[in-house]
């Protein structure tokens, strides 16, 4: 290991991420807190399970961090390999739940090969463009094994299916490519293609199910019991919360049971409910600050590993924030997408920690150049 | 590029290479989080009123708290309809179909005994309704605790404590007490003004109907917090959510206190055991207060008011003497009991003297015809008397012909019949009294003078009620005033007060001569304490009775008798009595009325001969029945299994 001029303790706490760490922490204590008052009337203690799944995520950040980078680099097909192969282990001998087969069990937990999938992507990717290491744009050619690479995992996900995983996978991926680089044409070119693509896409690569969510999402009124009125008791919990919200522990909404999924998928109801538009734009905040000191890692980063892990982790949390609440807030058509480090779930939480500490880690084993 | 090797740096430091990108990347997130706080400053701040109100209504619910029926009372105080706890379950249909599966539906069934037809009716129910059914009404307390049990399994199912409305007395008096049933649908359009709701109860028939304002009171009004489930919160998070609310307290009903008499309607209702059919109608003379009112065959307002089954309802609708019709203010041809109106109208017009007499020989000749008399062998010679106490025929034939049918109409109104009497209850029915001219107008032939001679027997097309008939004779026993019947005496508020009281009222002044109505009273009193009388075999040892026995023919005699008992039941006479009691001090006046029984004397007097024989030991201490039978005491029939 290279750590430069300065070597020990001082080295270490120079080369931690501090704006970083501090609003990880800072998302951590408020996702516990909003978790305890949005289960409040549940029988079950979620924030104390996600504690423990805290503590786990936390060993896990060390792990990452300290491994060297060049072990993720090193390994990174063979993880991503792996991972394809587990995904395809869950479409053999999978556990279903609720018409999905998502995962495989292992007796005392349940493992979702999926959400590895996001981390696989991302390093599969960064190694990839590294080893390239191609200056300029990128032609839609250079972008076909790559492309292909990925694809090879999502088909698995997307059968599961899980249309909301799938495509913040892709939009993971689009997103490293486009900042990787791509000819300005090609990206035209894959726009057309995409609004070609999409009817076509709609009619047979859906399942009805999905496609009753995306035409309830069209028209939230016709359809009061199903999926909309998931999302419209949402809103109402948002809404209700006005500009101050309703205060600690006093929403109605979310804690008597009108929210489903409230502890998962719908756990922002409950913040913007107790805690009001100020609130949701303190939280808006952290996760802006996320995005940004992920980016503050990849722009420091001296290689394009580095710069592509940053990237694609401060997209994994990008996306999923967006297109949680964009979901939430009825903008977007329900997917079933996490909001990071608030939904209640250990796969989720963790993949969440250990990206993280793939930050940690291109942060950590950065070579100092003096 | 391999680790180690020395890039090219920004002017940040980054790689050269990526410079712009990470302002243009953190510019997109920028704009889509603002895109998100836009959203949200929509939501929460522009529509934040709405939706804070949308929240408000998902967890508070307005539940209206039914008020307590007020109670209906005899004279004496004793419960003829009154509250008994009991439990209704309700279901709200969309949070069942949102939160419950097949094993809801199941246990459902499983704990509410319910069949395949009415789990298919929920089903449709669940799927089409919004707002709040009620499920089954008056669920016993087993029921319920089981339900109870399972509360976290049946989504949107609540069990409410309620108030049922019970008939002590059962079917005693059940055509004059009434029954509630649920307000039906038409009905609830005009209703709602008044507080009434979908699922409230409202009188049906009897005092029940008639005094509906007095005993429904008005419901209050309450706020409950429930959750996503339809469960009600504890009270304390109510106060915490809603904060010190104002609860509107129902008003209770109020009691109507009737003239009715419990006791007397028990004995009426064993004195009625026998016969399947009639009526019997009680009332006191001095102020026309009705003691009793009776109708057989009577129904159970219990089971009318609770849940009928489908097989009671079709028993009620296909019983051709009609359970459900009150037969006490129904009218019927009302025989010899009217043949009061006959002698009066003679003696007052100057037509007989009391003493004058009349050769009965068993029939009367007129129009070419001749007009038998009940007796074959005929009566001898009969004053105004003794044709009261025998009831002979051919007096009145003759008296009929020389007064003809107006006169004797005329009469017939002084004392009320043809309008009705003012019952507040059961649409009573005005009953006919026709003359010369109804006749022209609505005789298939027209007006003959034969028919004079049918209508002095109350006969032909002549109809009273034996209510009409009870009045009448009240007015004869108190000296000639036809009261109103009354049957409430007050209204009492929940503490007891009196708030609003019914006093007697006069209808009108019969206006009977002193002479004519001594005559009256002392024929009377021949049928039944002479021994001439046709009544007379039952007389009481212990208080004299004055009463006329009637036998109103339903079919028209053919040239050869035929007995009662051979003819098939409904071409059967009816079999009257109209009497009152203690003879020279009158308190109560009886009409028994038996449909298709048969003889007045045989049948209809004996019936009316019990009853004041208990009535009247009764107001003495002890009762008549029990002193001959040595029996036990006289069980309640509303107690009885």
């Amino acid at each position: 290991m290279r750590m430069g001029a300065k070597t020990g303790a001082a080295a270490l706490v120079e080369r931690i991420e501090w704006p970083l760490v501090i609003v990880v922490v800072l998302l951590a204590a408020l996702g516990l807190l909003n978790l305890r008052n949005a289960s409040l009337n549940s029988p079950a203690s979620f924030h104390l399970a996600q504690a423990v799944w805290y503590m786990v995520g936390l060993g896990a950040i060390t792990v990452v961090t300290v491994i060297h980078t060049r072990f993720f680099q090193r390994w990174a097909y063979v993880g991503f390999g792996a991972v394809v192969l587990l995904l395809v282990a869950v479409a053999l001998f999978g556990t279903e739940l609720n018409g999905s087969k998502r995962w495989l069990n292992f007796g005392a937990f349940l493992v979702q090969p999926s959400e590895l999938l996001k981390l696989a992507v991302i390093v599969v990717t960064a190694r990839f463009f590294n080893d390239r290491n191609k200056e300029g744009s990128h032609s839609l050619r250079e972008l076909v094994v790559p492309t292909a690479i990925v694809l090879s995992g999502v088909f698995w996900v997307f059968n599961q299916p899980d249309l909301g995983t799938s495509l913040v996978i892709l939009a993971i991926f689009g997103t490293m490519v486009l900042f990787e680089g791509v000819r300005w044409q090609s990206v035209v070119a894959l726009a057309v293609a995409g609004v070609i693509a999409l009817p076509f896409g709609y009619a047979f690569g859906l399942k009805e199910y999905q496609r009753d969510r995306v035409l309830s999402f069209m028209n939230l009124d016709a359809d009061t019991h199903g999926q909309s009125w998931q999302v419209r008791q949402s809103m109402i919990a948002f809404g209700s919360g006005r500009v101050w919200g309703k205060g600690h522990e006093e929403g109605t909404q979310v804690q008597k049971g009108f929210v489903p999924e409230h502890e998962n998928d719908f756990i922002a109801a409950n913040w913007g409910e107790e805690r009001g538009f100020v609130g949701m734009l303190l939280l808006l905040g952290l996760y802006f600050a996320f995005v940004a000191a992920a980016l503050n890692v990849s722009r420091k980063a001296r290689d394009r590993y580095g710069v592509l892990v940053g990237v694609g982790v401060a997209a994994l949390f990008f996306w999923h924030t967006v297109v949680n609440l964009g979901m939430v807030t009825g903008m977007l058509p329900v997917v079933g997408l996490t909001l990071p480090m608030l939904s209640y779930g250990g796969s989720s939480l963790l993949t969440m920690m250990v990206a993280i500490g793939l930050l940690f880690n291109v942060s950590f084993h950065r070579p100092s150049y003096g | 590029m391999a680790l180690g090797d020395l890039p090219t740096r920004g002017r940040h430091g980054e790689l050269a290479e990526y410079g712009a990108r990470y302002g243009w990347t953190l510019a997109i997130v920028l704009v889509a989080f603002g895109i998100i706080a836009l959203r949200l400053w929509q939501i929460q701040v522009i529509e934040g009123e709405r939706y804070y109100r949308a929240a408000t209504e998902n967890i508070i619910r307005q539940v209206e708290v039914s008020a307590p029926r007020g109670r209906i009372l005899d004279r004496y105080g004793v419960a003829l309809a009154e509250n008994r706890p009991s439990f209704d379950v309700y279901m709200v249909p969309h949070i069942f179909r949102r939160h419950a599966d097949e094993e809801a539906y199941a246990l459902l069934k499983r704990y509410m005994n319910l069949s395949e037809a009415e789990l298919a009716r929920i089903r449709g129910m669940v799927e089409s309704n919004r707002g709040e059914v009620l499920l089954r009404r008056d669920v016993p307390r087993l029921e319920v605790a089981r339900l109870e049990e399972d509360r976290l399994r049946l989504p949107g199912i609540e069990v409410r404590a309620t108030a049922h409305r019970h008939y002590p007395l059962h079917h005693v008096g059940g055509h004059a007490v009434g029954f509630v049933a649920e307000v039906g649908r038409d009905e609830l359009r005009n209703l709602r003004a008044y507080g009434y709701r979908s699922g409230d109860r409202v009188g049906r028939m009897g005092l029940e109907s008639a005094f509906e304002e007095v005993l429904h009171g008005s419901p209050g009004l309450d706020r409950v917090v429930v959750d996503a489930r339809g469960n009600r919160q504890g009270e304390s998070q109510t106060r915490f959510l809603i904060g010190e609310y104002q609860r509107i307290e129902p008003v209770a009903g109020r009691d109507v206190v009737s003239t009715l008499d419990a006791d007397l309607m028990v004995i009426i209702d064993e004195a009625m055991r026998r016969y399947a059919a009639g009526a019997v109608v009680a009332v006191d003379p001095r102020d026309g207060s009705v003691r009793g009112l009776y109708s057989k065959p009577h129904f159970n307002p219990n089971a009318w008011s609770g849940r009928l089954s489908a097989m009671e309802k079709m028993r009620s609708d296909n019983d051709p003497f009609k359970p459900m019709l009150d037969k006490s203010v129904n009218a019927y041809f009302p025989g010899s009991v009217y043949k009061i109106v006959g002698t009066w109208a003679a003696l007052h017009d100057g037509i007989y003297e009391p003493h004058d007499e009349v050769d009965c020989p068993g029939y009367y000749h007129f129009g070419g015809r001749r007009w038998r008399c009940h007796k074959r062998g005929g009566h001898g010679d009969v004053d105004a008397y003794t044709s009261m106490a025998l009831s002979c025929d051919v007096y009145f034939y003759k008296l009929a012909e020389e007064m003809g049918m107006d006169r004797m109409a005329e009469f017939a109104r002084r004392f009320g019949f043809g309008e009705r009497t003012g019952l507040p209850i059961n649409h009573e029915s005005a009953g006919r009294i026709p003359d010369t001219e109804w006749y022209r107008q609505y005789g298939p032939d027209g007006y003959t003078r034969g028919m004079d001679l049918n209508s002095v027997l109350g006969q032909g097309d002549t109809l009273t009620t034996p209510l009409q008939v009870a009045m009448a004779y009240a007015a004869i026993a108190n000296g000639g005033d036809l009261y109103y019947p009354r049957m409430v005496e007050e209204i009492r508020n929940q503490s007891g007060d009196v708030v609003f009281a019914y006093e007697p009222r006069v209808r009108k002044k019969v206006g009977i001569d002193a002479e004519s109505l001594e005559v009256l009273r002392r024929g009377l009193w021949m049928g039944v304490e002479d021994d001439i009388g046709t009544a007379s075999r039952l007389r009481l040892d212990h208080a004299e009775v004055a009463g006329k026995t009637g036998t109103a023919q339903v079919a028209k005699l053919g040239a050869v008798r035929v007995a009662n008992s051979d003819k098939e039941i409904r071409l059967r006479d009816h079999a009257w009595f109209a009497a009152y009691a203690p003879y020279d001090d009158p308190e109560l006046v009886l009409v028994v009325f038996l449909e298709h029984a048969g003889h007045g004397g045989a049948e209809a007097a004996p019936v009316a001969m019990e009853i004041f024989d208990r009535y009247l030991t009764r107001k003495q201490g002890f009762d008549a029945l029990e002193v001959r039978l040595g029996s036990a005491p006289l069980e309640r029939a509303g107690e009885a299994p």
